[in-house]
């Protein structure tokens, strides 16, 4: 290729890249820069260099008699987020693939069908569905409703703000993302080696654990990434459904910016949580990728 | 060893019911290479499928060794099969796929290993146990799936065209190398093809199936010879078709005649092979006929004459040629022809699909 | 009698599982859509049946205000980042390898790589100096934000598009004396719609659903439907709140349904 044709390419390309790398990196390298400043007195920083941001990721210094603890609220809190992050993807394997196998296994003319009722939840708005779960379970909400009617309870049980109610509410928010990586693993699956493997005596669960769960584990895999990176960073619906009590890295992030007053902290847990995030991408990437250069090898 | 007894097979329900296979009844005796052949949509895929345990009767029963094994599904059914797509596992090794069925069965590692050895050991492929199955060739792949299959030493081996995917001289080293397998192991073997060639070089037995019925079962010898119908002979090899009158054990072809014992009276089918055509008179106990040469097409080894009746009816005739070009007929020639008596057969019509 | 064949796209347990999940999904947005004709204004009292909290959302000024400015933005940053990602998908596929493609590859994608609540807070830092600087607060950062985390939604399907495109048929353009820009727009353009088209309807549907970055950067009298739901969420809940929630939802079915039909003319 041709110096003009490089160029030309790379101005067709520019105003997209020109606007991401004014508003989505370069505020970025901000965040990262702040996260080494000194906290103002009413928010935002005085630009005076210290690590006491990253330090208070971590620990917190005893203002009376300035001994360092380790920060139980701040690792309590990355803690849960990777936690019920996991359990949030785990659930959604549980139920996702099951629900993908169905619908790759329906007659052709059906599938569209079901498809399309996975599809609905995909795209309606988060904050609509999360107010629908939260219905649910909320202390005037259906559950306390239909216990209390049936005189199971004679008072709410207070399901919200726990980290139940977080878990719910991203499974909830979330399992159509598994959903749609998995079927499209599944459909591309050759039932001809699930006839293959019954032949060759292979129980059901034998087939499911060496012949399908492998040959469909690149959707599974997929989806996972697709649940697990949005639950790790969520902020709406550990809002509505944790409160203050079940809060995960998005809100406490929001909180130094807000409340807590403390944009050096914030800006290092900002970069915390994207350098997660990037760390499940590049496991990702590592595992896909390993997989087709030991095909080819 | 295998009973088939009215054994039918009908998909979809009311006025879509198509039915794959009509109460077809025969059996299989231990170390048989038996061969399922016909055309595409005959039948013989869905018997192999009922016999495998794919897919269920619609009635009939299946009996091997004694046992009725119809509702048995087929993991438990001591059968296995070759798929025509072989099926292996794209991510397992070969060692992995041979040993697959053991694996399955929970057999103890100690007695796997040995096993998957000494079957690949037989299809010779040893070398090549650590290998992806999807970095084999056709070939290759080909003996992986016998070997997957035969390693657990099933009652009987389905094999599903496992020849159709690979060219042609391939396909022949691999009919004998399927022959030898057969022989060295002694077991029974189901062999399902549209090839005529493959199932007459390979079958002990062969079962020629046409629209969900078996139209005849016999060695291929048989079935060349005393072809039970009309389907079977066009079928198998080149047939040509006379339409005659039988009366008394004489049957009349125009100005022709001659005595044919079996023909039962009344307007018959005869059939003759192209080469039992004889391209003179004076042949003993023969029909005579006035034939016009319309076509002579070298094949190299023989040629083969293309004859129009007075009637119309067009025959082949194959002719051998000889060493110093022998032949003098011409295009367009009006000659006799004989067609001797013992290689005339009386053919019926086939059963069609109700 | 038929004997029950054996099926073996058949696994235990995945019927109950996929209707339960089928069943999970659907029971909670019935039961909002349910709620949201309630008469009483209490939601979990039924009162009787009625459209009374639709007709006073229609009514309702800062629903409508709230409403307006989704559209706006959701039309300008759709729009925009279609444009800028059919642009750049077009800068980097149908081609051998050139300086700085994988770059610009990762830059495109980046805000996919970013939790969304980093990038809304890295650009409060921004905007928040600028609008200090400039005394500038209109709709504009908003559409700038959202137009930046559309991009990447917009540029995957086109650019999976292109790379599974033909490469002859522009050749074959080519070869025929077409110049480069006729055969941009008599070849490439009608081949490449549809991506176009579902890019669109993707980065539409992520500005109208996003509530985390307009939140954050919104100035006053800036609520988008989801900052004035969440804003009404907090103070109370309300039946109104279940009737526009309803009619968000009913908008993502007609979105859902309509694409359907569109890509099934097609086939």
């Amino acid at each position: 290729m041709t110096g003009a044709d490089t160029l030309r390419r790379w101005a067709l390309a520019l105003p997209a890249v020109v606007v991401i790398t004014l508003f989505s990196i370069l505020p970025l390298g901000v965040v990262l820069v702040y996260s080494f400043l000194t906290p103002g007195d009413f928010g935002n920083v005085k630009w005076i260099f210290s690590t006491d941001g990253w330090f208070s990721v971590l620990f917190e210094r005893n203002i009376f008699d300035d001994t360092i603890a380790i920060s139980d609220a701040n690792i309590g809190i990355l803690v849960r987020s990777i936690v019920l992050s996991l359990i949030t993807t785990l659930i959604t394997v549980i139920f996702g693939l099951p629900t993908a196998w169905f619908i790759a296994t329906r007659p052709v003319a059906q599938r569209n069908f079901w498809m399309f009722l996975i599809t609905i939840p995909f795209w309606t708005n988060l904050l609509v569905r999360t107010i629908a779960v939260q219905e649910m379970i909320r202390s005037d909400g259906v559950f306390n409703r239909i216990l209390l009617g049936l005189g199971i309870i004679h008072e709410p049980i207070q399901m919200m703000f726990s980290n139940f109610a977080v878990l719910l509410g991203m499974t909830y928010v979330f399992l159509p993302l598994m959903v749609l990586p998995v079927y499209a693993a599944i459909e591309k699956f050759d039932f001809r080696l699930a006839e293959a493997s019954y032949d060759l005596y292979a129980s059901r669960l034998f087939t499911l654990r060496r012949v399908i769960l492998p040959l469909i584990r690149p959707g599974v895999i997929a989806g996972s990434i697709l649940v697990f990176v949005p639950s790790l960073g969520a902020y709406v619906t550990p809002r509505i459904m944790g409160g203050g009590k079940s809060m995960m890295l998005g809100n406490l992030i929001d909180l130094q910016f807000g409340q807590g007053r403390n944009w050096p902290l914030g800006a290092a847990l900002s970069i915390t949580l994207t350098v997660l995030v990037l760390l499940a991408l590049i496991w990702y990437t590592r595992l896909t990728s390993g997989r087709k250069e030991r095909n080819h090898g | 060893m295998l009973d088939i007894r009215g054994l039918s097979k009908r998909f979809g329900y009311g006025k879509g019911e198509v039915t794959a296979l009509h109460e077809v009844s025969f059996s299989i005796a231990e170390g048989e290479f038996f061969t399922l052949l016909g055309p595409s949509g005959c039948g013989k895929t869905t018997l192999l499928r009922l016999i495998a345990g794919f897919t269920g009767p619609s009635g009939g029963s299946l009996v091997l060794d004694g046992k009725d094994i119809a509702a048995m599904p087929p993991n438990q059914r001591p059968v296995n099969t070759v798929f025509q797509s072989y099926a292996l596992f794209p991510h397992m090794t070969v060692g992995q796929n041979v040993a697959f069925a053991l694996e399955a069965q929970g057999r103890p590692r100690s007695e796997i290993d040995p096993a998957v050895d000494k079957m690949l050991t037989l299809v010779q492929l040893l070398h090549l146990k650590n290998r992806k199955s999807s970095e084999l060739s056709g070939g290759q792949q080909q003996r992986v799936a016998l070997a997957r299959a035969l390693v657990a030493k099933p009652r009987i081996l389905l094999l599903d065209e496992p020849l159709s995917a690979l060219d042609m001289k391939l396909r022949k080293d691999m009919q004998i190398e399927l022959k030898r397998l057969q022989r060295e192991t002694g077991l029974t073997f189901i062999f399902v093809t549209h090839d005529q060639e493959e199932a007459l070089t390979m079958s002990d037995r062969i079962a020629v199936m046409s629209g969900g019925h078996v139209q005849q079962i016999a060695t291929p010898r048989e079935l060349y010879d005393r072809p039970a119908n009309r389907f079977v002979a066009g079928f198998i090899g080149e047939s040509n078709f006379l339409s005659a009158k039988a009366s008394a054990g004489v049957v009349e072809v125009g100005e022709g005649r001659v005595a044919l014992a079996d023909a039962p009276d009344g307007p018959v089918t005869l059939m003759i092979r192209p080469e039992h055509v004889v391209l003179s008179a004076n042949a003993p106990d023969a029909l005579e006929l006035q034939a016009t040469v319309a076509q002579l097409v070298f094949f190299g080894t023989d040629t083969h004459v293309h004859l129009v009746l007075a009637d119309g009816t067009r025959l082949v005739a194959r002719v051998q040629n000889a060493l110093h070009g022998g032949q003098s007929l011409n295009e367009g020639e009006r000659i006799t022809i004989s067609l001797p008596a013992k290689a005339l057969r009386v053919v019926r019509d086939e059963e069609v699909a109700a | 009698m038929a004997k029950r064949s054996f099926d073996v796209t058949r696994l235990p347990g995945t019927a109950v599982l996929a209707v339960a999940c089928f069943v999970i999904l659907y029971i909670p947005m019935a039961i909002l859509v349910a709620y949201s004709f309630n008469s009483g204004k209490v939601i979990g009292n039924w009162e009787g049946l009625s459209l009374k909290w639709y007709g006073s959302a229609i009514h309702n000024q800062a629903f409508l205000d709230a409403a307006i400015n989704s559209l706006i933005l959701a039309v300008t940053a759709s729009v925009v980042s279609t444009v800028f990602a059919t642009m750049a998908a077009l800068a980097t596929t149908r081609t051998e390898k050139f300086r700085g493609e994988g770059a610009i590859h990762i830059i495109l994608n980046q805000p996919l790589m970013v939790p969304e609540i980093v990038l809304a807070i890295a650009l409060v830092i921004i905007i928040g100096q600028i609008k200090q600087m400039t005394g500038y607060n209109g709709l504009g950062f908003l559409i700038a934000a959202h137009t930046t985390f559309c991009i990447p939604f917009a540029y995957l399907p086109i650019r999976a598009r292109l790379e599974g495109m033909d490469l002859s048929l522009e050749t074959a353009a080519a070869d025929l004396y077409a110049g480069r820009f006729y055969t941009f727009r008599r070849v490439t353009l009608p081949l490449l719609a549809p991506a176009i088209l579902s890019g669109f309807m993707l980065a539409f549907v992520v500005s109208l659903d996003d509530l985390v970055m307009s939140d954050f950067l919104k100035s006053p009298g800036q609520d988008t439907l989801p900052t004035y739901l969440m804003g009404e969420l907090r103070r109370n809940l309300t039946s109104e709140i279940y009737a526009i929630s309803s009619l968000l939802l009913l908008l993502s079915v007609l979105i859902v349904a309509g694409s359907w039909v569109a890509t099934r003319k097609k086939d």
